[in-house]
């Protein structure tokens, strides 16, 4: 199978591990992933405060290049750039008067949407169209003994209205993936709360209490680790873990690691091929699978 | 009731359900109930709730009053989504967990005050420090004037304004605790007003509204849950947008609104967020320095490295972006 691949700038910056894992795993599992040409950036969740149309009329640039390239799938590991398409998306069929706006700022590009294209996340691809039979036939060395934190976050989740693969209040994809690996899903109260990443730009602290609650009710249902499905939860729930520990004096760690770097592991790939945080490698040797 | 032709009711299948309350009162604490009762196709939560407290449980507290939508007064929660429980039908959440079990708790983050009846103030203060009424200009008080309002500005306060003060969206908002934070249903009602042209007290609410607004995390809870379909986090981000109002600019202000612009500066001259630069920027120097401990003890310090390319098309995303910096 073949689907347009749009990574995103965090995934080809500081969580460039995200964007080898997933090539990775597509590779085993015989999806190809073929780069958007030229790709630009989804506006990072902050771009639509500003201007709406030229929040809109970039996303719609990558859809279109897509529709171009002859597909109509475009997966991406990310969230929040899921989001952003799938919201351009949306209010570009809903609203006529946005729809008007952003016909107007495209007039005289290379840009026209069809509204064949459509965003989706890897987990989604993941389950509908390889399968859990297919992942599973895959996994070569179970995660047997490793618990597992099953993370959401929100910009996979919410709001149903643009995104729709599952209820936001009950997901279950990450479970399931977690499960495929030979690991143990550890469902915690806080999996759909939000990481926190997006105030670190303004309200810092609460950003960091924000994450600081996330880890500690993973911990707390007595994960080892914690698979996430988005770039920007890794910056915050990898990189800036440090940052949360330093700020509330915590003594313990919950190392993060993205969804297919889990998924990876179980294929057989060794922590470094996958380029897993240091963190998650330690967990792993001590349970002895690494 | 039998299925018939056009303009008979659904033919209405009937389904033993369990309900499971979170109760509570002052001297006990809390403690779960179960009843049993039989649902069909048409029956809301708010009717179950009548049931039980009818037929099986007088003691059992809930608040219920015009059963279509329109009061906010059954906020709850409901199979752990806060809900509006005149709104949702007992057989479509069955139907949803594929279990016959509906688990119904008051809504968190307001006190409970018995069973599923939370007090509500805090809700009720956050919405009258934004004054919610419209301040019109002395001129119209007078009747030497007119209200006027453009259809295009009528169509983006509508929406707005159609807030039944249930407070679902506060319950679910993982920024309230920030007491600094004015929460989803005051935001969408406060830009309401600041966005009003026929509205006086511009300076007053831009300085609550504007500074509030870059406290919010963006998460869609308040969109996801809102009955009225407001997307209050879409009346914060409009409110930001409007940050040159506020001329004092408080800490969260300056630093929130320095991170937007470096990150639209970013996308239009490159087409992509570069991230080093986007914090050095967003952040300053000597805060993106500091940080850097953070970033090496993460074992990231090698992406540092990676030099992403611009995007090659340039000029057309200069033309799509031109106009946000």
């Amino acid at each position: 199978m073949k689907v347009a691949y749009y990574p995103g700038c965090a995934t080809h910056g500081f969580a460039r591990d995200i964007d080898v894992a997933t090539k990775k795993v597509a590779e085993v599992l015989g999806l190809e992933l073929v780069e958007v040409e030229d790709w630009n950036c989804c506006g990072g969740g902050f771009l639509d405060e500003k201007d709406e149309v030229a929040f809109v009329s970039i996303n719609l640039r990558n859809l279109s290049t897509v529709e171009r390239m002859g597909m109509k799938k475009m997966v991406t590991p990310c969230s929040v750039c899921l989001h952003s398409a799938r919201k351009s998306e949306v209010v570009y069929k809903e609203d006529k008067y946005l729809r008007r706006e952003v016909d107007s700022r495209l007039r005289g590009t290379q840009v026209s949407y069809k509204g064949e294209a459509t965003a989706e996340h890897l987990v989604w691809v993941l389950l509908r169209d390889v399968g859990l039979e297919r992942l599973k036939a895959q996994v070569k060395k179970p995660l047997k003994g490793l618990r597992v934190g099953a993370y959401y976050g929100c910009q996979m989740l919410r709001p149903q209205k643009y995104l729709g693969f599952e209820e936001p209040s009950r997901p279950k994809s990450m479970e399931q993936l977690i499960a495929v690996t030979g690991a143990t899903p550890v469902t915690f109260s806080q999996a759909t709360s939000c990481c926190g990443f997006p105030l670190l730009g303004s309200n810092e602290y609460m950003g960091l209490k924000l994450a600081y609650k996330v880890l500690e009710g993973a911990k707390h249902a007595g994960a080892d680790l914690m698979a996430h499905p988005c770039s920007l939860c890794h910056l915050q729930l990898d990189m800036t873990q440090e940052k949360v520990r330093y700020t509330f004096k915590l003594q313990w760690r919950l190392p993060a690691l993205y969804i297919a770097q889990l998924i990876g592991l179980s294929f057989g790939f060794s922590p470094d091929e996958l380029q897993v945080p240091k963190g998650v490698t330690e967990v792993l040797e001590s349970k002895g699978l690494a | 009731m039998e299925a018939g032709g056009k303009g008979v009711l659904k033919m209405v299948e009937q389904r033993e359900v369990k309900v499971r309350v979170k109760r509570f009162d002052t001297e006990k604490g809390n403690w779960w109930a179960e009843y049993k009762l039989v649902v069909d196709w048409y029956t809301p939560m708010t009717e179950v709730l009548r049931r039980i407290k009818v037929e099986i449980d007088p003691t059992l507290s809930y608040r219920a009053a015009c059963h279509m939508g329109v009061c906010g007064s059954c906020s709850m929660k409901i199979n752990g989504k806060p809900r509006l429980a005149c709104k949702t039908r007992a057989i479509e959440l069955l139907n949803q967990t594929g279990d016959e079990e509906i688990v119904v708790e008051p809504m968190d983050y307001f006190p409970t005050v018995k069973d599923l009846v939370v007090d509500m103030s805090d809700f009720y203060s956050r919405m009258f420090k934004v004054k919610p009424r419209l301040h019109p200009a002395r001129e119209v008080m007078e009747g030497k004037a007119e209200h006027r309002l453009k259809p295009e500005d009528q169509r983006t306060l509508w929406k707005f304004g159609q807030c039944i003060w249930c407070g679902l969206c506060v319950s679910a908002c993982p920024a309230i605790e920030d007491q600094d934070f004015l929460g989803p249903a005051a935001q969408a009602k406060g830009f309401r007003f600041l966005a009003d042209p026929r509205d006086t007290l511009t300076e007053e609410r831009a300085k609550l509204l504007i500074d509030s607004a870059w406290r919010c995390t963006y998460c869609y809870q308040c969109f996801e849950v809102c009955p009225r379909d407001i997307e209050p986090v879409e009346a914060v981000k409009k409110t930001r947008a409007m940050s040159s109002l506020y001329k004092g600019r408080s800490e969260v202000v300056r630093v929130g609104v320095r991170h937007s612009e470096a990150v639209a500066e970013s996308i239009a001259s490159t087409g992509k967020i570069m991230e080093a630069l986007v914090y050095t920027k967003g952040y300053g120097a000597s805060q993106a320095v500091k940080d850097m401990i953070f970033l090496l003890a993460s074992g990231r310090g090698k992406y540092l490295l990676v030099k992403e390319t611009s995007v090659k098309n340039i000029e057309e995303v200069k033309k799509i972006v031109g106009g946000a910096t």
